[in-house]
């Protein structure tokens, strides 16, 4: 606590330097969610306290030389689904960040990520409740053209404390199209990248579970490399990664001493009406914290990207793919985007977008080339998006999917769904806009058949009116009812609503939070200054 | 000015290139003092205003049938049992997110499960001292046995017809006040129970559960209320109280077992455990 408050007061001392400097600006933003909770019992809601949210607030300065920021997050009563620990309120991010020619140093909290985050990404995702920030120091330097260094040490947040681990490590990248005359002409540019992390973790006697008469020799040091190369020409594209860990016995790979690894393919191709991407990944043992002995979301150093599509539609998110950094995955993506022109036969007068995308995430075995048994997670889908006359246009969705719940959310069997979406939108004038959503998944497996309805009036440019219901017409015959009514208004939104909300998996690049079963009046409103 | 940025840089690079660990095979495990530690009253000493009794350590067990990693913890608790013996008593809470037909959990695993505003499973309660992770269980429990008691608890459970009737008696070292809290317990009920994952073992592992899981020491009851009944005992005092709590027809009388604790906001000061036995 001494130290927090001493960082606090470093940190307004700064302010007061810095808001002393000529041409400072300021810029910030609110956001505010907050549910009135009810009890439900045909959906399992459950009215703990009366009010329940979470609050954001941000400041920034930014001058000539320096910049500063500070976040003030009040989490005491937060909404359904965070973990326990996640209750609190303070100023946990603060920083300073002083510049000059080619260099850049940040005191206090900050983000950053290396190459595609295999061994370094600290980021900030509220709908998750995730905020691994570090605190501490980094230096970025540019000391030659088209070389950027990065170097950076500090404690993880975790909730409202930081792990006493210490996580160092830094980061070049050296565009070599700005060194070589010969590729600048072609149009290719060419990057590599490196990076290394260490953590430091003291000693702790942590037991065997099968035999109580042992404890684990832990390593205080971990450390990972990284290296990474990024070709473009024209509209293709190629990204290699390579990343590997060493010896990091954790509660996530059950205290295994092997080294983790992860490759990574990524080659894309785009042009005008045309758009390929193939990807490949292997990945093995990569669960890297700064706190070994760790359940949860909080604390992880990295982050390996999902190669599975994020869906918005309702159904379609409803069995969303989580990563499986410690087990390891092969995981496969491919996406095809094709516009088929105006006033072609398949593009008719406006033209058609057509969209595949085929995910497919498998188990791995030790050798590296083979694959495991199991099928974590499969998903075909085809988008089609029309534009029929001048004030509608329709979008139509297919999606075959397969989710292994038991290696997933560690029960329940291999789901095999089919989901069927079509969305359009009718314009009754410039200012009245109608959309509305029908979705269907049928599926024999866990809770059935489910359905959904949603329509939306646009009334530009302030209000918008929402009202949906999502079905479960397969098992529990259960509404999931909604209305919403938001306006804009300059940089304010707020947004009023009541309704149920089903217990799901919430998720965002592969991290899920299981968010229970919620009933209540909400309200949102978000600001930006 | 400009120099420094970098070379600082540069500086600051060089620790990151020896610090690095690595653990043959053979060195990765170390052995560790399964003794009890610390001083130990005799058991059968007589109170005093000075002396104090042994304490028994009371593990709740949150667990769960769909929680991959709770057979984990169970091994750990069937070690602890065979190593402290009668000085470790176990209770397997259940909680499901979603409930199981036919299934272990109950509305009383629901109710501990929110009130201690636990997140995961397999987590456990070790004296009322917090919630600890089960990689942590075996280091706790010893650290618990060091503790001397001010209370020295007897059990006698007995099945009389479909009741169990149930004697408590307490002796008291000091002045106590808080609650007593009794259970019945349940082993040996096969019941399903989904099996960790552990690729690197059996890469071949399909996943699933296991259908004739034996499940150990599970709670059925609260006998006086989920949070017991008020309790309080002068230096010197002894008291008894008497209960009976009706056999469900689910149990199996014959791995029956009632346990007891007295615990307030300081935690468990002393916990017993008797089998039911028939008359």
């Amino acid at each position: 606590m001494k130290r927090y408050i001493l960082s606090l007061t470093a940190f307004c001392c700064c302010l007061t330097l810095l808001a002393q400097q000529k041409d400072v600006t300021f810029s910030g933003s609110i956001q505010s969610d907050i549910l009135i909770p009810e009890s439900d019992k045909a959906i399992g809601a459950e009215k703990k306290e009366d009010l329940l949210t979470n609050t954001y607030a941000d400041l920034q300065m930014q001058s000539q030389y320096i910049d500063a920021g500070a976040r003030l997050e009040y989490l005491e009563h937060p909404l359904p689904g965070f973990e326990n620990d996640f209750k609190g309120w303070g100023v946990p991010n603060f920083w300073v960040k002083g510049k000059l020619d080619k260099a850049e140093l940040t005191l206090g909290t900050f983000y950053e990520q290396f190459g595609s985050g295999f061994i370094l990404r600290t980021y900030e995702e509220r709908s998750l409740g995730i905020d691994n920030s570090l605190l501490g120091g980094r230096l970025t330097v540019k000391p030659l053209k088209g070389v950027t260094l990065k170097l950076l040490s500090g404690k993880q947040r975790c909730y409202w404390e930081w792990n006493n681990s210490l996580v160092s490590g830094a980061d070049a990248e050296i565009a070599l199209d700005e060194w070589i005359g010969s590729l600048e002409k072609n149009g290719t540019r060419l990057t590599l990248g490196g990076s290394w992390v260490n953590k430091y973790e003291k000693d702790e006697e942590i037991i065997v579970p099968s035999n109580i008469a042992y404890r684990y020799n832990l390593p205080k040091f971990v450390n990972a490399c990284d290296v990474r190369a990024n070709l473009n020409k024209g509209p293709w594209s190629i990204l290699m990664e390579y990343a590997q860990k060493t010896q990091d016995p954790s509660l996530d790979n059950a205290f295994n001493y092997d080294n983790g690894h992860i490759a990574m393919l990524s080659g894309s191709y785009s042009e005008k009406g045309l758009s390929i991407l193939l990807q490949a990944k292997r990945s093995e043992n990569m669960s890297f914290r700064s706190k070994r002995n760790m359940m949860g979301t909080s604390s992880f150093i990295n982050h390996l990207p999902a190669f599975t599509l994020d869906h918005t539609y309702a159904l379609a998110a409803l069995y969303p793919y989580a990563t499986q950094l410690a087990a390891g995955e092969w995981a496969y993506q491919t996406e095809m985007g094709y516009n088929f022109k105006r006033k072609t036969a398949l593009g008719g007068r406006y033209g058609m977008n057509v969209k595949l995308n085929y995910s497919y995430v498998r188990s791995i075995q030790s050798a590296w080339l083979k694959w495991g048994g199991q099928t974590y997670y499969q998903d075909l889908n085809v988008q089609l998006s029309r534009k029929f006359t001048k004030v509608f246009k329709l979008n139509l969705m297919y999606m075959n999917q397969r989710y292994n719940q038991t290696v997933i959310e560690g029960h329940g069997d291999m789901i095999h769904s089919n989901i069927f979406v079509a969305d359009g939108k009718y314009q009754f004038s410039p200012q009245t806009i109608l959309r509305a959503e029908a979705q269907y998944l049928t599926t024999k497996q866990d809770e059935g058949d489910w359905a959904f309805g949603l329509l939306e009036l646009s009334l530009v440019p302030h209000w918008m009116i929402t009202v949906s219901d999502m079905w479960n017409c397969g098992e529990t015959d259960t509404h999931y009812y909604q209305g919403l009514i938001t306006y804009n208004t300059g940089a304010h939104r707020i947004q009023a609503g009541y309704g149920r909300t089903s217990a799901g998996y919430n998720c965002s690049g592969g991290v899920c939070r299981y968010v229970p079963a919620t009933k209540g009046f909400s309200i949102s409103y978000n600001y930006n200054f | 000015m400009k120099k420094i940025f970098p070379r600082l840089f540069l500086f600051a690079l060089l620790p990151m290139f020896i610090a690095c660990d690595h653990i043959n095979e053979d060195e990765q495990l170390i052995e560790v003092e399964t003794a009890i530690p610390g001083p130990e009253a005799a058991p059968d000493e007589k109170p005093t205003a000075t002396a104090r009794t042994v304490r028994t350590v009371l593990l709740e067990d949150f667990t769960g049938q769909r929680c991959v990693n709770c057979p984990k913890g169970t091994k750990i608790i069937e070690q602890l049992q065979d190593t402290y013996e009668d000085r470790f008593i176990a209770v397997g809470i259940y909680w499901e997110p979603k409930p199981i037909t036919n299934g272990l959990a109950n509305e009383l695993g629901t109710e501990y499960y929110n009130h201690w505003e636990l997140n995961y499973q397999p987590v456990g309660l070790i004296n009322r001292g917090g919630a600890v992770n089960y990689t942590d269980w075996a280091k706790e429990v010893r650290e618990g046995l060091g503790f001397l008691s001010e209370i020295k608890m007897e059990l006698k459970a007995t099945l009389k017809g479909d009741n169990i009737e149930i004697i408590v008696r307490e002796e008291s070292y000091a002045n106590y006040s808080g609650k007593l809290q009794v259970w019945v317990i349940e082993d040996g009920i096969i019941a399903t129970q989904l099996m960790p994952d552990a690729p690197d073992e059996n890469p071949e592992w399909t996943g699933g559960s296991k259908a004739d899981y034996v499940h150990n020491h599970v709670l059925r009851a609260a006998v006086n209320g989920p949070w017991g009944e008020d309790f309080s005992i002068a230096m010197d005092e002894q008291k008894t109280q008497t209960m009976t709590q009706a056999v469900d027809a689910k149990w199996n009388t014959d791995n029956l077992s009632v346990v007891a604790f007295v615990y307030n906001d300081d935690g468990v000061e002393q916990a017993v455990k008797s089998k039911v036995e028939k008359k």
